[in-house]
């Protein structure tokens, strides 16, 4: 049963985008098929150079980072959310796939999730 | 400075929205927690004088191209508020 969990929030303003996090490395963990995608604000989490110490919370960068080693299948972020937070190749993290069509992408997966 | 505006909603909250629409000649703008994405955010322009949480922006790896009014600490925010003769928390 392939997973898609959808990502639309900005980071560390809101538990919604964490949780949704946790639950996909969740999943991973025993071993379900599950994916990441990225849209809206919620491409920001793919950003280098988090640095949320000074407000008290953990980066995610590395976890993400490591999706595939943790065994999350992949890490999508949609094209047209990337071009409008000003992110590319030299600012995002390794291993996301930039993807055009968000929609057909949703179809691909029998279970969508969105964030909190 | 007239009302300082402090907005903790992501630019695309109705709130943030609301906000600008309030926002008068004198007054400025507080940008903290999620607000603060719309200084990376090519669709959102914002008003002349606007201020944001230094710690926000590291946090999520935001360094404002355009010029601002300036990235506050947290000590800076609360002279600001004093500075202002109102102050709306949104």
């Amino acid at each position: 049963m392939h997973t898609l969990i959808v990502i639309d929030q900005p980071p560390y303003g809101s538990w919604g985008g964490r949780e949704s996090l946790d639950m996909a490395f969740s999943l991973a963990a025993f071993d379900q098929p599950v994916s990441l995608l990225f849209i809206d604000a919620g491409v920001l989490w793919l950003k280098q150079g988090q640095e949320p110490g000074g407000i008290n919370q953990k980066s995610v960068e590395r976890n993400l980072a490591a999706a595939s080693i943790f065994g999350v299948e992949s890490l999508l972020a949609d094209t047209a959310a990337c071009h409008r937070f000003g992110l590319n190749e030299d600012n995002l993290i390794n291993g996301v796939t930039r993807i055009d069509n968000t929609g057909a992408t949703l179809q691909q997966y029998q279970h969508v999730a969105f964030s909190g | 400075m007239h009302t300082l505006h402090i907005i903790s909603k992501s630019p695309g909250h109705t709130r943030f929205r609301e906000c600008l629409g309030m926002m008068g000649e004198q007054d400025a703008i507080l940008l903290t927690g999620n607000a603060v994405t719309a200084l990376a955010d090519s669709t959102i322009t914002l008003p002349e004088t606007v201020y944001a949480l230094q710690e926000d922006l590291r946090a999520r790896a935001i360094d404002p191209e355009q010029d601002i009014s300036g990235q506050v600490t947290f000590d800076d925010m609360v002279s600001l508020t004093i500075q202002a003769q109102r102050v709306i928390s949104w």
